[in-house]
Formats: C-alpha cells, sequence, structure tokens
C-alpha cells in the first residue's frame, strides 16, 4: 500500500519578483516499509522534497497524498496534527531540546499524542532507548552526550511514537565514518523490525548502500528511481 | 503537564536573566507596596490632621449653613440653648464638643493685611475636642473674655508678629457692618494641619459674638469620640436626636467633608504608579520573549516539525513568563513586607532628610512618617504584576510561534 504519492508536484519559491523552481514536476510513490534514500547535488531539491512530505510545506502544484489522505486542502493545523502522529524528524544537527535529558527527548515526542498511560509510556521510551543502545544514559542532557549518541536520541524520539514514516535530512552529515555506520544500522534495523517507513536525503554515496531504494534529484526532477532487488525505472 | 515543566525548565535555563527580569518586577511591585504603605500612613495623619484640628469626628450644623459652609455666613446659625437640651453626652464613645463661630476676617499688624478664618471658641472645649494643648510653640490659650487670640506659627511669622503683639482683625458683623477686633496674641501653635498653620485665628467665642453682633449663636457644634469607627452610629443616634428638636440640624461625619482631597489624590497617585510598573513589567516581559524566541528559533522550528501548533508554543512562553512574573511578585512581596514593616516601626522623618517643613507644602507631615499595612495593596500589585507577565508575553509568543517551521529549523 502507498502511503505517499505524489503526482506532478512543482514548488516554486518567489525570490523578490524572481520565480525560483525547486521541484518541477515529481511523480514519486513510496510504498509503506520502504527503506529510501533521495540523493543529488546541493540545491537540486532532496530538502524541498523532504519538506513537503514531512507536511512541512504545502506544493505549488500537483498533488500529494499522505496515507491516501490529499494534503493540498488541510490547513496548518491540520498539518501539524499529521506530523504529530505520523510522521517522525531526523535531523543533521540533532535538534534536541536541551533543557531535556535524553529521556525526556524522547518523551516529549510520544506525550503529545496524549495516548500512553504513565507505565506504559515509561516502558515504551526505556524500551527504545535501550533498542538504540542507550541504556543508562537516560538522564543525560544533550550538552553530555557525543555526536553519535544525540542522534541515537533523536532517532528514538522520531520512533517512539511509532509513526508511519520517518524523514531524516541528512542524518549522518555531523557524524565520522563509524559512527554514521552504527546509526544507519539502528536505522535499518528499527526499519526491518517495525516496518516504519524510511525516507531520508545524503549526499554521501556509502549511506546509499544501507537503502533498499535510491532515488536521484536534479534540477527539481527525479533523474533515477532504483529497488535494490532491480526494480524501478531511470528517468 | 509536559510542556508546563518544559517551560519552567526553561526558566532555570536562563536563571540570569529570569532573575533580571524577576528582579525588575520585585522592585517595581516593592515600590509600589512601599509607596502604597507611605501614601496610606499620609492618608491616615492627613485624616488626623482633619479629625483634630478642623472637624472633630461629628459636626453638628445647619444643613443650609453646610451649603454655604465655604463662604462662613452668619446665616443659619444654631442657638447654643437649643445645643445644650441634646445631651451630647449620651453618645456612646462621647469624649467632647466644642461649639465655635467662624467667619471671615482680615488680619492687619499696622503694615500689611492678610484674609484669615476667625473661629470663636470655648477655649476649654477647643482643647478637650482639638489636639492643639501640646502644639503650641509659644505662648498659651486665652481664657473666655480675654481680646486675645491664637494663631498659627507661620501666619504670625508672615504677618511678623509674635506673642504679646497686638494685631486687628477687620470683620463684617451680622448687619453688614464693617467692624474691628484689637487683640493680643496669646499664643502661636503649629501642628500638621496647613489651615491652622496658615489661616486660622482663635479667639473667645464671647468675644466674637459680640464683635459679629450675634446673639448666643454658633456656627457649628464639633464633637469627639473616641474611636473615628464610633462616627457613623453616633452619627446616626444624634440625627435621631435633633430631628425632634430641629429638623434643620443635621451631623456630618469626618468623611463627609471635601477637605479629604489627599485621599483621592494618594488613590490618584497610586493609580499611576501602578500604571508605570505594570509598563515596565510589559516591557521587561515582552523583551524577555522576544530574545528567549530569537535565541530558541530552531527548538521552535523543532518542536513544530514534531507536531506542536501555535497555541501550544505560544502557551510555552506564557507559561514561561507568568513563572517570572510570580518570581518577581514573590520576591517583590518579601521586599515590601520588610519594607513596610520598617516604615510602621521606625518611620520616615522626611522633613529632616529634606531639612523642609513638608506641611508648608500642604503635606500633612510633621516628625515621622509612618507606614500602614495594606493588604490589599500586595494582593493587587502582585495580581496585576503576575496578569501583565501573563498577558504581554501572548502577542511576543504568537510572533514567535507563527514562524514558518522550514525557516525556524534552518535558523542559525
Amino acid at each position: 500500500m502507498a502511503l505517499l504519492e505524489l503526482k506532478g508536484v512543482t514548488k516554486i519559491y518567489q525570490q523578490g519578483k524572481i520565480e525560483v523552481p525547486a521541484l518541477r514536476g515529481i511523480d514519486l510513490t513510496v510504498e509503506a516499509g520502504e527503506f529510501t534514500t533521495i540523493f543529488g547535488p546541493s540545491g537540486s531539491g532532496k530538502t524541498t522534497l523532504l519538506n513537503l512530505i514531512g507536511c512541512l510545506d504545502k506544493p505549488t502544484a500537483g498533488t500529494l497524498l499522505f496515507n491516501g489522505r490529499e494534503l493540498s486542502q488541510v490547513d496548518k493545523k491540520g498539518l501539524a496534527r499529521i506530523r504529530r502522529e505520523n510522521i517522525g524528524f531526523i535531523f543533521q544537527s540533532y535538534n534536541l531540546i536541551p533543557v531535556l535529558t535524553a529521556y525526556e527527548n524522547v518523551e516529549f515526542a510520544i506525550r503529545l499524542l496524549n495516548k500512553h498511560d504513565k507505565k506504559e509510556l515509561k516502558d515504551r521510551v526505556m524500551e527504545i532507548l535501550a533498542a538504540v543502545g542507550l541504556e543508562g544514559l537516560e538522564n543525560r542532557k544533550p550538552n553530555e552526550l557525543s555526536g553519535g549518541q544525540k542522534q541515537r536520541v533523536a532517532i528514538a524520539r522520531a520512533l517512539v511514537k511509532e509513526p508511519k514514516l520517518i524523514l531524516a535530512d541528512e542524518p549522518t552529515a555531523n557524524l565520522d565514518s563509524k559512527t554514521s555506520e552504527e546509526v544507519l544500522e539502528i536505522m535499518v534495523k528499527m526499519n526491518q523490525e517495525l516496518g516504519t517507513t524510511f525516507v531520508f536525503s545524503t549526499h554521501d554515496p556509502r549511506v546509499m548502500e544501507y537503502a533498499a531504494r535510491l532515488v536521484e534529484i536534479r534540477d527539481g526532477l527525479i533523474s533515477l528511481d532504483r529497488r535494490r532487488d532491480g526494480t524501478g525505472v531511470s528517468h | 503537564m509536559f510542556l508546563t515543566k518544559l517551560a519552567l525548565k526553561n526558566l532555570i535555563r536562563y536563571r540570569t536573566r529570569t532573575l533580571a527580569v524577576g528582579l525588575i518586577i520585585a522592585f517595581a511591585v516593592f515600590f509600589y507596596i512601599l509607596f502604597d504603605a507611605l501614601m496610606a500612613g499620609m492618608n491616615e495623619m492627613s485624616y488626623e490632621g482633619i479629625i483634630d484640628y478642623e472637624t472633630g469626628h461629628l459636626q453638628i450644623v445647619n444643613s443650609s449653613y453646610w451649603q454655604e459652609e465655604k463662604k462662613l455666613p452668619l446665616d443659619d446659625l444654631i442657638p447654643l440653648d437649643l445645643l445644650r437640651r441634646i445631651k451630647l453626652e449620651e453618645v456612646q464613645g462621647y469624649r467632647g464638643s466644642s461649639a465655635e463661630l467662624a467667619f471671615q476676617a482680615r488680619l492687619n499688624n499696622g503694615i500689611n493685611e492678610l484674609p484669615v478664618v476667625g473661629r470663636g471658641v470655648v477655649p476649654e472645649d477647643l482643647l478637650s475636642v482639638f489636639s492643639l494643648a501640646d502644639k503650641f510653640v509659644e505662648g498659651e490659650m486665652f481664657s473666655s473674655g480675654e481680646q486675645r487670640v491664637v494663631m498659627g506659627k507661620r501666619l504670625a511669622d508672615l504677618m511678623d508678629v509674635g506673642v504679646g503683639d497686638y494685631v486687628i482683625l477687620l470683620v463684617r458683623d451680622k448687619n453688614n457692618t464693617f467692624n474691628t477686633i484689637e487683640a493680643e496674641i496669646s499664643g502661636l501653635v503649629h501642628t500638621i494641619n496647613h489651615n491652622v498653620n496658615n489661616f486660622l485665628v482663635y479667639m473667645p467665642l464671647d468675644v466674637a459674638q459680640e464683635a459679629l453682633a450675634v446673639d448666643d449663636v454658633v456656627s457649628k457644634v464639633v464633637v469627639r469620640l473616641d474611636h473615628k469607627e464610633q462616627a457613623p452610629q453616633a452619627a446616626g443616634v444624634l440625627e435621631s436626636k435633633l430631628q425632634r428638636l430641629d429638623g434643620d440640624l443635621a451631623v456630618y461625619k469626618w468623611d463627609d467633608t471635601d477637605a479629604l482631597s489627599f485621599s483621592s489624590y494618594a488613590a490618584t497617585e497610586n493609580q499611576i504608579i501602578l500604571g508605570i510598573i505594570l509598563l515596565i513589567a510589559a516591557i521587561a516581559i515582552i523583551n524577555t520573549v522576544i530574545l528567549a524566541a530569537l535565541e530558541r528559533m530552531r527548538e521552535i522550528g523543532t518542536m513544530k516539525a514534531m507536531g506542536l501548533d501555535v497555541r501550544e508554543i505560544v502557551y510555552l512562553f506564557v507559561i514561561e513568563s507568568t513563572g517570572i512574573g510570580v518570581l518577581g511578585g514573590c520576591i517583590g512581596l518579601v521586599m515590601g513586607a520588610v519594607g513596610v514593616w520598617y516604615l510602621v516601626r521606625f518611620g520616615v522623618d522626611f522633613s529632616a532628610m529634606a531639612q523642609l517643613d513638608m506641611t508648608s507644602f500642604g503635606v500633612p507631615v510633621l516628625g515621622k512618617t509612618h507606614g500602614v499595612w495594606n493588604p490589599n495593596a500586595f494582593i493587587t500589585v502582585f495580581a496585576f504584576g503576575v496578569a501583565v507577565s501573563f498577558l504581554s508575553s501572548i502577542l511576543p509568543g504568537y510572533w514567535a510561534a507563527a514562524k514558518d517551521p522550514i525557516q525556524a529549523i534552518q535558523h542559525r
């Protein structure tokens, strides 16, 4: 079943009187449970595409269906609701809340759903922290964690609410190669164990090795869309 | 609940700023409480100044005279034999009464002339009702029948006369005929009452009645009670006694007089000070929220990406600001309590501090001014401080929360 369906998605930014097209008619379908990497040179439109998929922005033209729901008619509050319930974000710079501990950063995401009792919530947070290898570090604040540990907290925060989709924008850009591999392995593991759909953008060719599907964007258009199993099309 | 916890953690995160803004609010609250206590103290002194030297607790006056009192007419006066039939001593809390005949006069020292208010009084009664006995800075009280007067020291200084000197009072009598009263100054007084110090000249009632060509009548009778709180009840009792004697006579309480202008002045001052304080608090809070929002723009972006809506982000800022307001308010209350305790116990001598006699400016202060505890001021300023902290954070909170999430996440 398709989690994401993009048909003729265009995004044009207005810079003064000049129109700058960032995406020029994207057709893309992402199935639930896929592990997809979007790659391409800087300025190709990767982040714009991720922002649209993440319900942070709306396309200028075209249709975007999330879990079968057309998003162009959804207001800001509705988009926030979709993000809260269905989408987890992992950022390049981790973006953890500095005053909260690792445990609280993860707890924050699940608290927003208001559907767990106290015991359930604690068990769930501890479980996910253990799954990303942060057992024993739950009371540390972000400034007491290494880059890799911070990104694991960010992954745990994205995963804890069991979203349908996790979006990661260059999640390994600030990490060394060994830590990058560890973080990617966690994401692959979670994708396989929980069946969560992952879409992430990257520049790094080594990172692409982990993806089950590669989508290349150039000048706002998809130039390559290939699955590891050999299916897919080159544009 | 989690958002409240996060907001409170942010308060501790920026503890220096929280404390700095909290202290601004604390000083504002402290200043208001102190100001209010002093104003209340001055109010009390002004009440005492009016009760002790002008109105007593009750005044028995012809109601027509009361309407025209400022002109000090010689009409609608009260016959003393009528008053003698009222047994004032039966009124609960009664301490004394003084009949007085007030009239316009011009005080002449042979060279200069000033308009004054003459008061014909029975000296023993006057001293039993008004607190003049220990306010003589020179000389003594006259006796009935003597051609002697007592006046304020400041008036005497202005006229360049002293005890033992003779002055002339020019008056118009009941028949509108000019008359003069030549009298020796028997004593000079200095009180917290501006009018007594500057405009009043006391003389024996019988001398005044003769000079004004009136019978055994007076303008009013001033009654002194044990406490000012007894005035309303005593007024009711007296009122019913008077109704039986003469329907035109009425009883007025000390706070019926329009001489209580200081009270309304103080209330206005309080409102202005409160307004300034609220403005200071609002500016401090708005500034803090904007700074906090700019510093935490990426956090705002992250929270929006996580699905927080505008209202929830505004809530974070509002709770933070309200927290600062509560903290500042509490510190201010403690500081205010210490300050008021000091003012109540030790008082402040403004005259000594400024090397000036405050009564010369119409401020009813002689010696030390003591503060007065006013729990309402504590509650009011705390509530307003917190409310302003709460309200003034909403708009900048919206400003922060309305940021585009993509730009906020990418903010550097």
